[in-house]
């Protein structure tokens, strides 16, 4: 039923059940206790957007093996209520445990469709709760226990998490938590199945962050030091918000929850205008909202940072699953044309990577940088090596704070006075701020000439030398953006092309492959924009087999390639129903193409059919 | 008119002449020298129409924005700039029609910034058609049958949202606006000062004339500006029927409500208490934050 084959020595975990129970939370607790001992963990909370009711589940993959994405496959599955049994039923490894509370259902055969290898464990989780005095969200606490009771899993480590998590509450609180998760445990330990997934504890503690994606560009930012942060609440980058509202203001970062993405974009700009390192957030429907901002920053060289975080479209399609269907809006978004650079971070520490290059790429070519990321980066934690901090460095480029700018010859007109849009062989400008002496400008959202003035902006010859000094920034870009990522040998069987997110998955299945002796390499374009088409080409001209990989309907990383490249790909995997690529998905499309059919089991597993290899 | 020198750039007004915005850029001018202030101590936002037309005519530290957006830039620039003096002039299609959202929360806001809208009751650089401030049943080319909404209420509004400064002007007479501007100025917190503003092309109904026959200065009737509710009753002087003679609609200008000493925005934040851009002098060291995440 289950294939051990790619997996290595690992479990994965399900908590599923009505919203507005905790799951998350949790599920999240959990995850610390496994990433402090030194297991490499990797979770995906999926939920409808609802506060209550409905479907909602965190999946946790827990391994001794380095990781790098989800997998589809559950070998303990907490059923708080009867339908995420039904709904998971598939996933389930042979000899899977399914924790449930006889309380809200008993599993019938309908439910487990004549699984007679689960492990089914009645923990009376209501009850436990009763028992210690507690509220019915503790449920989860009982529910966490029995998880580990049933994989022989010391406990200590969760019941310090609890004392931890509850340290600023009444000694009680944490008690009772405590006696919950102890009985929990008990209760698990003592059904005792013959669990065939086991983590062996780990003594060691582990120095390893554990970070969503939101968190990773807030920290990236933060280090970069940024001094202003607006946005509108939208999933998924509402938790960046949080993240700036938390550690900002102490930090000297202002802060502010705007009235709409249009104020939180034209906000960005002002603090661009005084000189902060300034970022704004959204999800594509409030990026929509923000284009014409947008392009103000790109006419009135405006160093910013925009976070497009995206979700599957139109309007305000799903708002709390995964798509990277917005590639092609922002790098086209905004009338007119002008220079900017889209980053399109492919995992947590390149989130990190990415939040604070972004602040240092707008200052040098003083225009906007978009930091482009999806629901299923921003939402799900990873374990990662901590961050390299002391590579952070901060390049202002041609910004001049303080003082006199008549110590800026560069930037003075043959008359004198300064002249913020003086015409360079670069395309830069010297950026004197507000508070210099002699500083007076014009920041315009109509074209302008040196000064920044509107009437002699509409002089041919003025609108071309500005138009050209901009658009001339954009071959600058090219040599300070970070080039794409190249992982595998020179040369393979399979050529994978993919962007963002999707590097995830993609390297997984890649490990799985490599392991059974297939050669596999890929090229992951870090920035997307200005489009790294000579690498793209090379990768492409150099490749046995060729396959892009994308969240989208149309192709759009395919068609990027086509355009520019003028190259096709033998083979494409798109996925558009919301769901993140699995790496089940990706290996079974490299062995495809090899010319072995591959399927899914019904534990998400992938296993190979006749005449494989 | 004697022309203050000082702030103006080398740029001609291109306004129609006798249009209000000559006044109303004099005024202005004269409130910031009497302010003591120089051209590095303060910044000015402009939105689209013909009063921004006028950020080509100044030579400040200047900021252009889109149609109806000068208010959210001027913030986080008085936000993330605590040495600097923030104006903001806006149009009344401008600032009270697709900037109305920003209008109100900037007010709820308290920042302290001084906001100038200059108020022709109609859209100049469009050629004339009818404005959010536009009295009710006016004939434009957008609205030929007249206009079927009643007029924005700025000053109710700014006192519904507890504006901390509230005052009325007119472009008609320079001293008495610039004092105004110079009241404004000096007030800490969110100041609004809207400003009857002839449009002599396109505004037939509204003109010098007709303003000259109305208005009333305020502190000449022993108006008091501290009764919150009395203001927002004479703020209904925003609403007369098209054909009202100068005796059944006056027109009140000067300090409808002012409430000193009430926190500011920023008051209330510690990261605005230094200039942005010094946070990014060297790396902010993050590794506590991400370990303990």
């Amino acid at each position: 039923m289950s294939q051990s084959a790619p997996y290595g020595p690992e479990v994965r975990i399900r908590i599923g059940g009505p919203a507005g129970t905790g799951i998350k939370a949790a599920g999240q607790s959990l995850a610390r206790v496994f990433a402090s001992s030194g297991y490499h963990t990797f979770d995906l909370t999926e939920y409808p957007s609802l506060i209550k009711g409905g479907h909602n589940t965190y999946h946790l993959r827990v391994s001794e093996a380095p990781i790098y994405s989800h997998v589809m496959a559950t070998d303990v599955l907490v059923a708080l209520d009867r339908q995420t049994v039904r709904l998971h039923l598939a996933e389930l490894t042979e000899g899977a445990a399914v924790i449930y509370d006889p309380a809200d259902f008993e599993p019938d055969a309908s439910d487990i469709d004549g699984r007679d290898d689960l492990c089914l464990v009645p923990a009376p989780l209501t009850a436990i709760v009763k028992d210690v005095g507690g509220i019915p969200i503790m449920r989860n606490v009982v529910s966490l226990g029995a998880v580990l009771g049933h994989m022989d899993y010391p406990l200590q480590g969760l019941l310090d998490s609890i004392r931890a998590q509850f340290a600023n509450k009444p000694a009680e609180v944490a008690e009772q938590n405590v006696a919950a998760a102890t009985a929990g445990y008990a209760f698990a330990q003592d059904v005792h199945c013959d669990f065939p997934y086991k983590l062996a504890p780990r003594a060691a503690e582990a120095d390893v962050v554990l970070a969503d994606g939101n968190e990773s560009v807030g920290l990236g930012a933060l280090a970069a030091g940024i001094g202003l942060y607006c946005a509108y609440p939208m999933t998924p980058s509402s938790a960046l918000l949080h993240f700036m509202a938390k550690y900002g203001d102490d930090n000297g970062v202002v802060v502010k929850h705007t009235e709409d993405e249009i104020a939180a974009m034209n906000m960005v700009l002002g603090g661009a205008f005084g000189g902060a390192r300034s970022m704004c957030a959204t999800a594509g429907g409030g990026f929509a909202l923000m284009v014409e901002a947008f392009g103000f920053g790109g006419v009135s060289e405006s160093a910013v940072v925009v976070g497009v975080f995206t979700r599957p479209g139109p309007a305000t399609g799903m708002p709390t699953w995964t798509e990277q269907s917005d590639l092609r809006f922002v790098i086209h978004a905004a009338q007119g044309e002008f220079p900017r650079v889209v980053l399109a971070p492919g995992d947590h520490t390149e989130s990190f990577e990415a939040g604070w290059k972004a602040f240092n790429l707008a200052d040098q070519l003083q225009t906007p940088v978009v930091i482009l990321s999806d629901s299923y980066l921003c939402e799900n934690r990873q374990t990662s090596v901590p961050y390299d901090v002391d590579a952070v460095t901060i390049d202002r480029g041609a910004l001049v704070a303080e003082g006199d700018v008549a110590s800026h010859p560069e930037a003075i007109a043959e008359a004198g006075g300064y002249l913020r849009y003086k015409v360079t062989e670069s395309g830069i400008s010297t950026r004197a701020l507000p508070g210099v002496t002699g500083a007076t400008q014009l920041v315009n959202s109509y074209e302008h000439d040196e000064y920044g003035w509107g009437q002699e902006g509409e002089r041919a010859d003025v609108r071309i030398a500005q138009n050209d000094k901009r658009m001339k920034k954009l071959e600058l870009a090219r040599t300070l953006v970070p080039p794409p990522n190249h992982f595998g040998p020179t040369s393979a069987e399979v050529s994978i092309v993919c962007f963002g997110s999707t590097k995830m998955p993609v390297r997984e299945a890649m490990s799985w492959l490599e392991a059974e002796g297939i050669t596999v390499n890929m090229l992951q374009p870090v920035t997307v924009w200005p489009f790294p088409h000579e690498e793209v080409a090379a990768f492409i001209d150099s490749a046995a087999r060729t396959l892009v990989i994308e969240s989208n309907y149309t192709g759009q990383l395919e068609g990027l390639v086509a355009e520019y490249c003028g190259l096709h790909f033998d083979a494409n995997l798109r996925r558009y129903d919301g769901r993140p690529i699995s790496p089940e998905i990706v290996y079974a499309k490299v062995k495809a193409m090899l010319g072995a059919q591959v399927e899914l089991t019904t534990a998400g597993a992938v296993a190979a059919k006749e005449g494989g290899l | 008119m004697a022309v203050t020198k000082e702030f103006s750039s080398p740029i001609a007004p291109t306004w129609c002449p006798g249009c209000g915005n000559f006044q109303m850029f004099e005024a202005l001018k004269r409130a910031i020298l009497e302010m003591g202030w120089k051209t590095e101590d303060f910044a000015m936002f402009w939105g689209i129409g013909q009063h921004g037309n006028g950020s080509d005519f100044w030579q400040v530290q200047g900021f252009h924005a889109l149609h109806g957006r000068s208010l959210p830039p001027a913030t986080a620039f008085r936000l993330t700039r605590p040495d600097q003096h923030v104006i903001v002039e806006m149009g009344d299609g401008d600032g009270y029609g697709l900037g109305m959202g920003h209008f109100i929360h900037t007010v709820r806001r308290n920042v302290d910034i001084t906001c100038i809208a200059h108020n022709n009751q109609i859209y100049g650089l469009t050629t004339g058609q009818a404005s959010p401030t536009s009295d009710h049943l006016m004939k434009s080319p957008s609205t030929p049958k007249g206009v079927l909404e009643e007029p924005v209420n700025p000053i109710g509004l700014a006192l519904a949202e507890r504006a901390t400064f509230v005052a009325r002007g007119w472009a008609g007479d320079i001293a008495h606006l610039s004092n105004l501007y110079v009241q404004a100025l000096s007030h800490k917190g969110f100041a609004l000062v809207d400003v009857f503003q002839p449009c002599v092309t396109f505004n037939k109904v509204n003109t010098f004339r007709w303003f000259n026959e109305r208005i009333y200065k305020l502190e000449e009737e022993g108006w008091d500006p501290s009764d919150r509710v009395k203001a927002f009753e004479l703020s209904m002087s925003t609403f007369h029927d098209l054909e009202c003679t100068p005796e059944t609609c006056r027109i009140p200008v000067g300090v409808y409500y002012k409430e000193e000493g009430r926190p500011t925005y920023e008051d209330g934040l510690s990261a605005t208490q230094t200039p942005a851009f010094k946070q990014a002098q060297t790396p902010r060291d993050v590794s506590a934050i991400m370990r303990g995440l």
